[in-house]
């Protein structure tokens, strides 16, 4: 630090500690930049995927009476079709859009659990490749993207299909609960310091309340997923209404995470339109406040709208005008926005490019799609059109003028930033024509027949209902919206070839993404500027050599460590130093691990099942291997005259913040269990004579003290972390505590009666399973905390290993007593009318 | 916290809809006859008084972070979001 290197030499031995080597090696990166770009090219040839299902739909239906498919692999290709595009197309790409994207709009060096993002990469290759691989083998889910029971019940749907979907699916969902998480707390704590939240760029605004939505959003479907499939593999019923289940509670914990789902879509979308935008109208976003409140509005409304799908189920109207309410309110938020851009484009001096012709495309597409959006809302019309080709229509209208658009105008914005040069525009122009062009004759069309009667889902018609022009119509427009996206992708391979290559930030951007050198290096940037302004009007030109010269926040390669910072929330004083972890082939080892799992419970080797997950908590125990420190350090230099404890020191560090999330996320699994419950129990059929379950009183009370006692001695341990006799006793007694809690539970499990007679049995046999699932978790976290302080890892200053515990306890604890809650009302007698 | 502020409004909101949407499934299950209605406006008007008090710009003096003014339309839009969501339960069915 005393002598400071030139550019060149600083970025070779930053380059050192940070790349990832050729060949093989590559299975072992973690780095945000590889593996964000990793997800995207995933997304796409999943995209593409996608599109050639819709191709097969449409040359089915072009014509009437047609014999090209038949009704069974038409099943499969349209619910294909709409699995890809939502679960691995859309959500992935946005997901390493985000990934690839945020540490270099927020000025930090990587995301702040590196080996997470490459588990969750992992996780969703396997689980995608699971339903590519199943299609193929003409296994593939086809009860449609929704997957309704009973239709999707063992009885009718008797083959794999089903459990491909709910498997797979699963699978997948994994990388979005890790890159929820991860996204989350990283924007949240890894800022460069001096970016307060209110200087934070537009987009990093939107990915926080899109992490936070996932958070909330995604359990529901997780949950429903697990129980389908424990109705499917075990005949535990849920949703067999001759059983004690219900069908709509399916439909439920479905659209609890499926409506809320398209604006997660949508956000991240926005998010880059709002960064777009202003670049080219050359002046700064009209309304940032305004627009931070909009999305949070935008957030909660979503959550309230969910029955809208389910208006014809036979609801009262009371429970209709709530739903039909918020679904026409959540458009004034998403209008603020509208007002935004456009006000936007209109006070500035808007500059004509390619990024522009796609976010004029997104204004007229999307907002048609939400002018059918507020008709669907109003409960009359939506009962005429209910499941025919309007709804399809308008879906459409507001997937791909809601996110595939502002993606388009996204990747010719930002694909420089990726590639390092710039694009021909020779072929980007009629590309977009035919897109526009096309998307509107396929889908404006589909407006028309739906009106006209036709429904969806139907793999043929006869040809005398006035239907047969405006299908061929619009099965034209999908070949020429092909052949526009084919154009596109020929346009990014040119650009990799021959686009002419630029210094920094071609298009006089304001955000710092575009200060570090194109292509990225694997550290983002050579130090981490200090911010005293909103980060969307920078000068990243000026910015970004200063950088490379190592002016700035740790402006230097120190012992071979990637070190990072991490800052206070709300005012973005710099706070901690964040040594990240190196690469490592163990997240690679554990997706392996993990998919035996899933393909063990997918090919019905039951006794292989747990195997693979006690494999899979085995190498997640190996990640703290090596990791943390064994002596306490104080603060540390990180230049400019300021020195800041690493985060292993200091109470608040991104560990504790992921693990709350994650806790949150759980809580909120738990919660949607709960109301699964309560839900059958008030509502289902044939509950009337249904025998309660029975609950030995005494383990159920023992199980309660225990837990929490538990939970109190791995608190007290947290509490003492200097003193080695209390430390260690709390968390021996934790362990045992949860132990025997673990075991009364299962005890009470066995003697509630036949779980597969009846919802009665069936919902707390997995509501006490996972109670005890959670106390052997708490007894884990304990015992990882004991190990960790044997070896020397904590201290009185080091203890994220006793807070972890402690939040893990304490959750076994509550969780215990609510889950015997549940059962004891359930088995009050003659509750049910 | 600013942040909490922010989100203050809309909380509020979620607990007092899935409050509302579980007495009217709660009512009609268990039959509570001429009750369930008085008892639904009851959790309208409960919901709505934190709401309108967070509606109210802090009074001076009061903290003034750069996050306030998008915290106060937030909170505004849930009041006017409860206002409206929570309206039918003055008059639409309750049970049919
Ligand atoms: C590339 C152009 C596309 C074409 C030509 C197309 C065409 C279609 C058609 C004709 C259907 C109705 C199938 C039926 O009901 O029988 C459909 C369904 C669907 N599409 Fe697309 N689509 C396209 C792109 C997309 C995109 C980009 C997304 C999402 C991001 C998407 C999501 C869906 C979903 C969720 C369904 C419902 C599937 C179901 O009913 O289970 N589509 N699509
Ligand atoms: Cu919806």
């Amino acid at each position: 630090m005393s002598q400071t290197p030139s550019p060149i030499g600083l970025h070779k031995q930053l380059d050192a500690i940070w790349r990832t080597p050729p060949g093989l090696a590559r299975l072992s990166s973690v780095n945000h930049t590889i593996l964000g770009k990793r997800f995207m090219a995933l997304a796409l040839l999943f995209f593409a995927i996608g599109g050639l299902l819709s191709m097969l739909i449409r040359a089915q239906l072009a014509t009437p009476n047609s014999a090209f498919l038949g009704p069974d692999i038409y099943n499969q290709i349209f619910t294909m079709h709409g699995t890809v595009m939502m679960f691995l197309f859309a959500i992935p790409m946005f997901e390493g859009f985000a990934i690839y994207m945020l540490p270099k709009l927020l000025g930090a060096r990587d995301l702040a659990f590196p080996r997470l993002t490459a588990y969750g990469f992992w996780c969703y290759l396997f689980g995608g490749s699971i339903l590519i691989i199943a299609m193929l083998a003409g296994v593939a889910p086809n009860g449609g993207w929704f997957m309704y029971t009973p239709l999707s019940s063992k009885p009718y749907t008797p083959g794999i299909n089903a459990d491909v979907w709910l498997l797979g699916i699963t699978f997948v969902e994994i990388s979005a609960v890790t890159a929820a998480i991860e996204l989350f707390v990283t924007i949240l704590k890894m800022r460069a310091p001096g970016m307060a939240l209110t200087r934070m760029p537009l987009f990093a605004w939107y990915m926080l309340v899109t992490a936070g939505m996932m958070i909330i959003g995604f359990p529901p479907l997780i949950l429903g997923s697990i129980l389908l499939e424990m109705e499917r593999a075990f005949h535990l019923p849920f949703f067999d209404p001759t059983r004690g289940g219900d069908p709509l509670l399916w439909q439920h914990l479905f659209w609890l995470f499926g409506h809320p789902e398209v604006y997660i879509i949508f956000l991240p979308a926005a998010g880059a339109l709002s960064t777009i935008i202003p670049v080219f109208a050359q002046r700064p976003i009209l309304g940032y406040r305004a627009i931070i409140a909009a999305i949070v509005a935008m957030a909660f409304l979503s959550f309230g709208l969910w029955v809208h799908h389910m208006f014809t189920v036979g609801i009262p109207h009371l429970a209709l005008a709530f739903f039909s309410a918020a679904s026409a309110l959540v458009a004034i938020p998403t209008a603020v926005q509208i007002f935004a851009w456009i006000g936007t484009l209109a006070s500035g001096k808007p500059r004509w490019d390619i990024p522009m012709l796609y976010v004029f495309g997104f204004f007229a597409v999307f907002v048609c799609g939400g002018l059918t959006g507020v008709m669907l809302a109003m409960v009359p019309f939506n009962t005429q059109a209910h499941d025919s080709y309007f709804v399809v229509a308008h879906l459409h209208y507001v997937l791909v003028g809601g996110f595939v658009f502002p993606m388009l105008a996204a990747i010719y914005y930002w694909l420089p930033h990726i590639s390092g040069r710039q694009s021909l525009y020779r072929l980007s122009i009629p590309a977009f024509w035919l897109i526009l062009i096309g998307f509107n004759l396929t889908f404006f069309l589909m407006h028309l027949t739906g009106l006209m009667g036709m429904p969806r889902r139907i793999s043929t018609y006869p040809s005398n209902w006035g239907w047969d022009w405006l299908n061929l119509l619009s099965s034209v427009g999908g070949f020429i919206l092909t052949m526009g996206f084919a154009l596109v992708l020929a346009d990014m391979v040119l650009q990799f070839r021959f686009g002419a290559r630029f210094r920094r930030d071609p298009w006089q951007a304001g955000t710092l993404e575009w200060a570090t050198a194109t292509p990225p290096p694997s550290y983002n940037f050579a130090a981490i500027p200090h911010m005293d302004t909103r980060a969307d009007q920078l000068r990243p030109a000026r910015i970004g050599p200063t950088l490379a010269g190592g002016d700035g926040y740790l402006g230097f390669a120190r012992n071979g460590e990637q070190e990072t910072l991490a800052v206070d929330m709300m005012s973005g004083d710099a706070e901690q130093l964040i040594v990240l972890p190196r690469r490592s082939y163990l997240p690679l080892w554990t997706a392996m691990a993990t998919a035996s799992f899933f393909l063990a419970l997918l090919f019905k080797l039951y006794w292989l099942a747990p195997f693979g997950a006690l494999a899979t908590l085995v190498l997640f125990l190996c990640w703290p291997i090596g990791l943390g420190s064994k002596s306490d350090r104080g603060p540390i230099d990180i230049g400019r005259g300021l020195a800041v404890p690493p985060d292993v020191e200091a109470p608040d560090n991104v560990t504790v913040l992921a693990n709350r999330t994650a806790l949150v996320m759980n809580g909120t699994l738990f919660a949607s269990l709960l109301f699964g419950g309560l839900f059958l129990l008030v509502v289902a059929p044939n509950w009337q004579g249904s025998s309660a379950p029975t609950l030995p009183l005494w383990a159920g009370a023992l199980a309660v003290v225990a837990s929490l006692s538990a939970a109190g001695a791995s608190a007290m341990a947290a509490r003492r972390p200097g003193s080695v006799l209390p430390l260690r006793a709390g968390l021996v007694a934790a362990i045992a505590l949860q132990v025997l809690a673990l075991t009364l539970l299962a005890l009470s499990m066995g003697a509630l009666g036949d779980p597969t007679g009846h919802a009665r049995q069936a919902v707390p046999f997995v509501t006490l399973g996972y109670a005890a699932l959670h106390c052997g978790l708490g007894a884990i976290m304990a015992a990882h905390a004991l190990w960790r302080h044997a070896q020397g890892y904590v201290s009185a200053r080091r203890r994220t290993e006793l807070v972890l515990a402690r939040l893990w306890n304490g959750y076994a604890g509550g969780v215990v007593v609510l889950a015997l809650g549940l059962v004891a009302l359930l088995g009050l007698n003659g509750v049910a009318p | 916290m600013p942040l909490v502020r922010l989100v203050a409004g809309f909380v509020i909101w979620s607990a007092g809809f899935v409050v509302l949407y579980a007495v009217q499934a709660l009512g009609c299950a268990y039959g509570w006859g001429d009750w369930h209605r008085p008892v639904l406006i009851g959790l309208y008007l409960l919901a709505l008084a934190p709401l309108s008090w967070l509606a109210i710009p802090a009074r001076a003096g009061a903290e003034e972070g750069p996050l306030h003014f998008a915290a106060l339309w937030a909170n505004r839009a849930a009041l006017l979001a409860a206002v409206l969501i929570f309206m039918p339960v003055t008059f639409a069915s309750l049970c049919v």
